[in-house]
């Protein structure tokens, strides 16, 4: 269900609002997304962690990695791919940032 | 040659995650993992939460195809029963005998039981056996009395209270997790109960239970009489050191002693989890944690020891417990509660009580503030300098607080 680009690309934020190592949770075509800037690079996810649903920007992000606030699963901010434990994996929207600096998400 | 052979006596998260850390550092020998129950390995903290309001359902640390597809030989409902370590070999309860060239001990702990309370309508809870029993007799019972107000005892009734059951909840302490919290922050969680009607009974418990028509009259330390349906006893939990003991292991702190490395008193058995009671460089002193963090982050400690990367464990024991929609966490130690710094509002329910001793953060308890629990984990064995003045002032973010190692890497992106 995601992860397919259906070309539905919808405005989730300014990339001047989201610095470099930083992240925010905001709301997408109904749907909770998490936009992280790893590196100058803007990756959406599901703002669920995998293990039990809550919100993933409560937690912490500390450029590279993230951690989830509530039960410290932590996942690699680049794929999604849990790192702790590591037989998990953030869902990932498509995304990418216009000319303007608009970031936009594809959440299906 | 004869593949290498690790037991893992245990099947809860710690076995779980020293098998699943020995194959990602490719250990490929024979792995065999001995588990009392019938389950494989699965998370305990949703046992008394979502467990019981929710859909049955057990969260695993490792998916039920990952043992096979791995080479781990579950041998589930099989009792370790003894232990030579000069043979290095464990016996079963199925009368076999099983070599080993290294052996983690990774058995748990039990709920303590209340002599006099057992038998049935009266639970305790560990295992999943335990909440599915549980679970169903809640579904009919109009009210229930819990007996201690430890973890277990707060979530079963902040459980039994979101499925419409009455909850009487004793506590010898004055409050809720005094021993944990402190008073102050256990005041608090009492009014979060009584606000949802629990009935807490502080400073009070029970002398007597009756079995009834179809439930139980209890008689309280105060002479009164409670009438419930089912009885849960959370007391606390004793754990099982037997199997290790008997082999002659050393104990200390009620558990099996391990050195920072996870390595017991004799050669090739190391210990993982609520069993271990083990030495922790960061305190200079011996720990015994019974929290599931630790837990999973001990059996991969010594999953990495086993495969040669000596690393000693050092991480901050860390716990957490959901209660309605509150989230109570922790970190470190607190020490003298009468001296806590607080961040945020406990009359908002959104708050940091921190340990601040000499500039340096102990521990910290945080309600609705997992947050503040994140950052200070990661400064908690690092040397920092900070003011109670810093602490309190919630303009200030926490992480700003954490001595920089390396560049901030905040240059725009724009």
């Amino acid at each position: 269900m995601s992860g397919a680009v259906t070309g539905q690309w919808q405005e989730a934020m300014q990339l001047d609002e989201l610095w470099e190592g930083e992240m925010a949770g905001v709301e997408v075509g109904g749907e909770k997304v998490l936009l992280m800037n790893v590196g100058g690079d803007v990756r959406a996810y599901r703002n669920r962690c995998p293990h039990q649903a809550w919100a993933l920007d409560e937690g912490d992000f500390d450029g590279e990695t993230l951690t989830c606030a509530r039960h410290l699963w932590v996942f690699d901010a680049r794929n999604g791919t849990g790192v702790n434990p590591d037989n998990c994996r953030l869902t990932s929207f498509p995304c990418k940032v216009d000319e303007d600096g608009t970031i936009r998400v594809d959440v299906g | 040659m004869t593949p290498r052979r690790c037991v893992l006596v245990g099947g809860g998260v710690a076995a779980a995650s020293a098998a699943a850390h020995l194959r990602k550092r490719g250990f490929d020998g024979d792995m065999v993992l001995v588990g009392e129950e019938a389950a494989a390995p699965y998370e305990r903290p949703p046992l008394s939460k979502e467990f019981l309001t929710g859909p049955p359902d057990l969260v695993r640390p490792l998916a039920p195809d990952w043992y096979a597809a791995n080479g781990v030989e579950l041998r589930l409902g099989v009792r370790a029963v003894d232990l030579d370590v000069a043979g290095r070999s464990v016996g079963l309860s199925t009368e076999e005998r099983l070599g080993y060239d290294d052996l983690v001990l990774a058995t748990g702990a039990r709920p303590r039981r209340l002599p006099g309370f057992d038998g049935e309508g009266v639970h305790y809870l560990r295992t999943a056996a335990d909440a599915g029993r549980l679970r169903a007799e809640l579904a009919t019972a109009r009210r229930i009395a819990v007996l201690g107000a430890g973890f277990i005892g707060c979530e079963v009734a902040a459980s039994a209270i979101a499925l419409g059951t009455r909850v009487t909840l004793f506590e010898p302490e004055p409050a809720p997790l005094a021993r944990v919290l402190g008073p102050a922050i256990g005041a608090v969680l009492m009014d979060i109960h009584r606000e949802r009607d629990v009935e807490i009974r502080a400073g009070e418990y029970v002398t007597a239970v009756e079995r009834g028509g179809h439930g139980f009259v209890l008689t309280t330390s105060r002479g009164d009489r409670v009438e419930s349906d089912l009885v849960v006893v959370g007391v606390g939990s004793v754990p099982n050191v037997e199997l290790g003991q008997d082999a002659g292991l050393a104990v200390a702190n009620g558990g099996i002693a391990v050195d920072e490395y996870g390595r017991t008193s004799a050669p090739h058995v190391y210990a993982a989890g609520d069993v271990a009671a083990q030495h922790h460089p960061g305190y200079g002193t011996r720990i015994r944690v019974e929290h599931h963090d630790t837990a999973v982050r001990q059996g991969a400690n010594v999953a990495a020891n086993l495969t040669g990367e000596v690393t000693p464990f050092e991480e901050a024991h860390w716990f957490w417990s959901d209660q309605y929609e509150h989230s109570l966490q922790s970190t470190g130690r607190m020490g003298d509660f009468g001296s806590v710094v607080l961040r945020g509002s406990m009359a908002e329910r959104s708050f940091s009580a921190f340990s601040l001793v000499d500039g340096r953060i102990q521990g910290v308890i945080s309600l609705n503030r997992p947050g503040d629990v994140l950052a200070v984990r990661r400064m908690l064995f690092t040397p920092h300098e900070v003011t109670a003045a810093q602490l309190a002032d919630e303009s200030l973010p926490l992480k700003r607080l954490m001595p920089r190692t390396k560049a901030a890497p905040r240059a725009g992106a724009r």
